[in-house]
């Protein structure tokens, strides 16, 4: 009864009083938005769901976000009412997980409370949200950003990071960014820019931890205070795009790497060129040991990052394309990608009457080639720059898109997917799967249309019990989506293992929406596996059951 | 305005600079530390050598002129009871002690902490000694050991030992010592009993003053004491105290100065009652 | 159960407490394309309502909506004197590919990026896109929608010629 009471008190107080008295008094906006997440699931020993024992499962959270002028202030209610499968258990409870208040005019922003904030590509310093991995590493403390003059941005944050309902650590940091073009006065427009940024992030640990080096009655004699220094650079020239970071971090032994006291690096290169209706990009990266987090002995893999290592491959969007995603092996890896696009313009042979959308993608990841000095301890290992190690990942995709009337739209993407499943940490064959996806969309009329998605997967793996990994074997899939207006969906899906695979995973969807409003309801079974965004991955157990998910702003 | 934001800035740029210089660096030398001999102790094999033997820890320093006389007769008896007895050579922090020119402190931390405690430096009489930390009715058992030394050993020797001690080690990775530390009970105890390694270095030529005023540059220095290697006052010994209990204990050792040379060193580890700090009975060897 | 009852019950709350015009937040910060820094402030249409859309290159829905919206664009600039601005919230994972991207397919938006998603934030996008909104000539948010389903910019253009006609 107490925590109803609470709760509604909360409530009110979050969207009702607080801002209507403030709107009231003060002028000025109070906007929000709301996500509720709910689950219902049931055993199911084939794909390995298991009850629940809470029965209903739920994420819910609400910004509230007060706007008057150049301030602004906002809060977030968080409440986990038995936190939704693939959440760290830790999560349970409720209460203001995030709240600041800031004051930016154009020139000038100061921010007290929680916050996030990139120093450029996110290499030393990233506190950054993903509502559906469970990651919030926001910092709480205070972030400054000036701009003396135009051209020139200097950054500083100092705060801790958030752990679940708790803040922890210590992160302080600085970033200058200097546009070349700006400190000229007749480069300002020239058509080459030139953007050069440099930041400095050190986090500080407590070091009366012992922790044993291996070796009974002795312990590691710890850095307390730990940097990571960055350079980067990006020109452009009209079509042309070049783009570059490099960072350091100093001795760092933490439970990713070990406890080794091998410094770290990330070298990472862009370089593009494009113009209407075509395009290049290439990509190199080369990470070695730069987890960089602020506890070092974190045992959750996906939490207290500080800095953030993209993953050098395309980010699929098709089922089996990406049934294998890869994440950043911040421990070591070396990759490349190329990327490619091309428009076949109407009325041509290949664009023919609506022109024809190719989009070739590649990408090859490895692990460094290093030779062992030791354990714990030690250096670690020593590594050769430019020579590779082991297979990681490797892909291609093509995709070729067609309007192939005024009422049908036909995709089709082959993919090739190679992958080494060392990076989900088991040993084992590398994987070898071949995909195929036709995505075919007929809109009836203004009204109506309806989707239709097959796809295929054919892989060298068989499904081995002892192992238990569920993706194995040969794959097919069918989707068929109605959408009525943009405001009602139904869709219907099955994936089935047709042979060397175990599993049949059916789900049905509904979904209706109104301006910002979303409301989704799916009856299903949801493959265990491990879910990606933007290079970080989580794991999520598979489910079997109804799930239901509302979404608004204000 | 913008004046106050400028000021602001420059002063946050400022403080940024300074908090960020400091960046740990930790030498490869440097990584592992020792972080305290908390030896286990598991069920052992046994000691061969089961006889008694004695410890002597003789107080000196390098201004006490009546030192190396004793540091003589001391190794007369040594000679004479060959490895039934041990010898520890303790510098604790009176002005005996103080360095003669420009030559290292043989002081310990330790030496004093254990010079407080037996009264030597309230007496404040050098050299002073105790063979097996023996105590009389009136108190420690302290002498000067310029004479009298054999009839104190004669005296720990003529007992049966109670407890047999043998101590081995290793030198591993040039840094650090790996100690082992058996010990067997002859006769049941029921004391709560203590283990104490002690890292003694030989042949230190450290300047001493003599007993005619002058002083000696090339004064050979043996058997000083350079570390108590457990706590001062020993590490508990997990045993029942039974006839016939054997117990094994491991300990790794990084001395804490790379200026003392391991291959002069020796460990030296005895057990003794907890509480009156009587040594039972004493092992030593070299470090290999 | 109750918990959800009464979660359910607080949003409608809160939903209706709080309904209303916010304005476009000015003092963001966002990148071009060419790697300068700009703000919020820059983003209008000469005291015209504009579309705001957020989005991303993985975001399959997102690249539907751009696309099927560049066969229209000119047609509809012609008539409205629209202007969409497409704010792209990829992360440095694929930051540097908006260009390209946006190049590849040839789209003649403005573009953005908000890789902090200080924008998203502040204009209430959640975890997902796309994400639209119309933004009228006092700078106001008077429209929003979230996700893309085919007949989505029927939908938009509506919309704007509505606000456009000052209804």
């Amino acid at each position: 009864m107490n925590k109803r009471i609470s709760l509604l008190g909360v409530a009110l107080m979050l969207c009702g009083i607080i801002p209507s008295a403030a709107q009231g008094i003060l002028g000025g906006h109070v906007t929000g938005n709301i996500q509720f997440d709910g689950q219902i699931s049931h055993r199911d020993t084939i794909i390995g769901a298991d009850d629940v024992p809470k029965k209903l499962l739920s994420n819910i959270r609400t910004d509230i976000l007060y706007t008057n002028g150049d301030f602004s202030a906002g809060l977030r209610y968080e409440g986990y009412l038995g936190p939704m499968l693939g959440f760290r258990p830790d999560y349970e409870g409720q209460g203001i997980a995030n709240y600041f208040v800031s004051y930016r005019t154009q020139n000038f922003a100061v921010t007290a409370g929680h916050f996030y904030e990139q120093f450029g590509n996110g290499m030393t310093l990233r506190a950054y949200e993903d509502r559906y991995l469970g990651i919030d590493n926001a910092l709480r403390g205070i972030n400054i950003m000036y701009r003396p003059f135009n051209g020139v941005i200097l950054k500083g944050v100092i705060g801790q990071q958030r752990y679940f309902w708790e803040t922890t650590g210590l992160v302080r940091g600085i970033d200058g960014e200097v546009n070349v073009n700006s400190l000229v006065e007749s480069w300002k427009d020239a058509k080459t820019q030139l953007t050069l940024g440099a930041s400095f992030v050190s986090k500080y640990e407590d070091n009366d931890e012992i922790i044993s080096s291996g070796i009974d009655g002795y312990k590691l004699n710890l850095p307390q205070n730990v940097g990571a220094t960055a350079v980067r650079m990006d020109l452009s020239s009209g079509g042309f795009g070049l783009q570059a970071e490099y960072a350091h971090k100093g001795q760092d032994p933490n439970d990713l790497n070990d406890y080794i006291y091998r410094e770290g690096d990330v070298l990472w290169m862009s370089a593009s060129y494009s113009k209407k209706g075509m395009s290049a990009n290439i990509q190199a990266k080369r990470v070695d040991n730069m987890g960089f987090r602020s506890h070092r002995t974190e045992k959750y893999k996906e939490m207290l990052f500080i800095n953030y290592t993209p993953a050098i491959s395309k980010q699929h969007t098709y089922a089996f394309l990406s049934m294998y995603p890869y994440a950043t092996q911040s421990t070591g890896e070396m990759g490349l990608q190329g990327d490619f696009m091309y428009k076949f313009k109407k009325e041509t042979l290949l664009g023919g009457k609506y022109g024809t959308d190719v989009h070739i993608n590649t990408s090859l990841i490895t692990g460094l080639d290093t030779t062992r000095i030791g354990g714990r301890g030690t250096n670690g290992y020593t590594s050769d720059f430019f020579s590779t190690g082991d297979l990681y990942y490797g892909d291609l995709s093509v995709e070729i898109a067609k309007k192939l009337s005024s009422k049908l739209k036909l995709a089709a993407t082959y993919g090739y997917v190679v992958f080494n499943p060392i990076i989900e940490g088991h040993e084992g064959d590398l994987h070898h799967n071949n995909v195929v996806v036709a995505d075919l969309t007929w809109k009836i009329n203004k009204k109506n249309s309806i989707r239709f998605e097959a796809e295929w997967m054919g892989s060298d793996s068989k499904y081995d019990a002892t192992v238990d990994d569920k993706r194995c074997g040969d794959w097919i899939m069918g989707l068929v989506e109605y959408n009525l207006t943009s405001a009602w969906f139904v869709s219907l899906s099955d994936q089935y293992a047709y042979n060397d695979g175990i599993g049949n995973y059916y789900n049905l969807s509904v979904g209706y929406t109104k301006g910002a409003t979303r409301l989704q309801l799916g009856y299903g079974k949801q493959r265990e596996g491990i879910i990606c965004i933007g290079g970080v991955c989580r794991n999520v157990p598979a489910s079997n059951g109804l799930t239901f998910s509302l979404t608004t702003s204000f | 305005m913008k004046k106050i934001f400028q000021l602001f800035v420059s002063v946050f740029v400022f403080v940024s600079v300074f908090a960020f210089v400091s960046c740990d660096k930790i030498e490869e030398d440097n990584y592992i530390v020792y972080a305290g001999a908390a030896g286990k102790w598991y069920d052992g094999s046994g000691v061969a050598d089961k006889s008694q033997r004695a410890i002597i820890e003789k107080y000196t320093g390098v201004r006490c002129v009546n030192c190396p006389t004793a540091d003589e007769a001391i190794g007369v008896a040594v000679g004479q009871y060959g490895d039934k007895l041990i010898a520890v050579a303790i510098h604790d922090s009176s002005n005996f002690t103080k360095p003669i020119g420009d030559t290292p402190r043989l002081s310990t931390p330790d030496g004093e902490t254990m010079s407080q405690f037996f009264g030597v430096r309230d007496a404040g009489q050098y050299p002073a000694a105790l063979v097996n930390r023996a105590s009389t009715s009136t108190g420690w058992d302290l002498f000067t050991p310029t004479e009298g030394i054999n009839s104190h050993v004669d005296n720990i020797l003529s007992n049966n030992a109670t407890v047999a001690v043998a101590v081995d080690s290793a030198v591993i990775n040039n840094n650090s010592v790996d100690i082992t530390v058996n010990i067997e009970f002859l006769q049941p105890v029921s004391d709560e009993l203590s283990l104490t390694l002690m890292l003694i270095e030989d042949s230190l030529v450290v300047t001493q003053r003599l007993h005619d005023g002058s002083d000696n540059e090339n004064y050979v220095h043996n058997h000083v004491l350079r570390d108590v290697i457990t706590d001062v006052w020993g590490a508990d010994i997990d045993c029942t105290g039974a006839a016939g209990e054997k117990r094994v204990a491991l300990f790794q050792y990084k001395p804490e100065s790379s200026e003392w040379n391991l291959r002069r060193c020796h460990i030296v580890a005895f057990v003794s009652v907890k509480n009156s700090k009587q040594i039972l009975n004493v092992a030593d060897c070299h470090v290999r | 159960m109750k918990k959800l009852i009464l979660s359910i019950a607080i949003m409608l709350i809160c939903g209706t407490v709080m309904a209303q015009n916010a304005k476009l937040p000015e003092n963001i910060s966002l990148k071009t394309l060419d790697g300068k820094t700009v703000t919020s402030a820059v983003l209008q249409n000469d005291g015209k309502p504009f579309v705001i859309s957020f989005w991303a290159t993985w975001c399959k829905p997102c690249n539907v909506e751009l696309n099927t919206i560049r066969e229209l664009y000119e047609e509809w600039q012609e008539e409205t004197g629209i202007k969409i601005v497409a704010v792209s919230i990829d992360d440095s994972r694929s930051a540097s590919k908006v260009k390209p991207h946006v190049d590849g397919n040839g789209w003649e938006y403005e573009v953005y990026l908000d890789q902090n998603r200080d924008l998203a934030r502040a204009m209430n996008v959640g975890a997902d896109v796309p994400y639209t909104f119309i933004i009228n000539g006092e700078g106001e948010i008077v429209w929003m929608h979230k996700g893309y389903q085919p007949g989505g910019e029927d939908e938009l253009i509506e919309q704007y010629r509505k606000i456009l006609k000052g209804e």
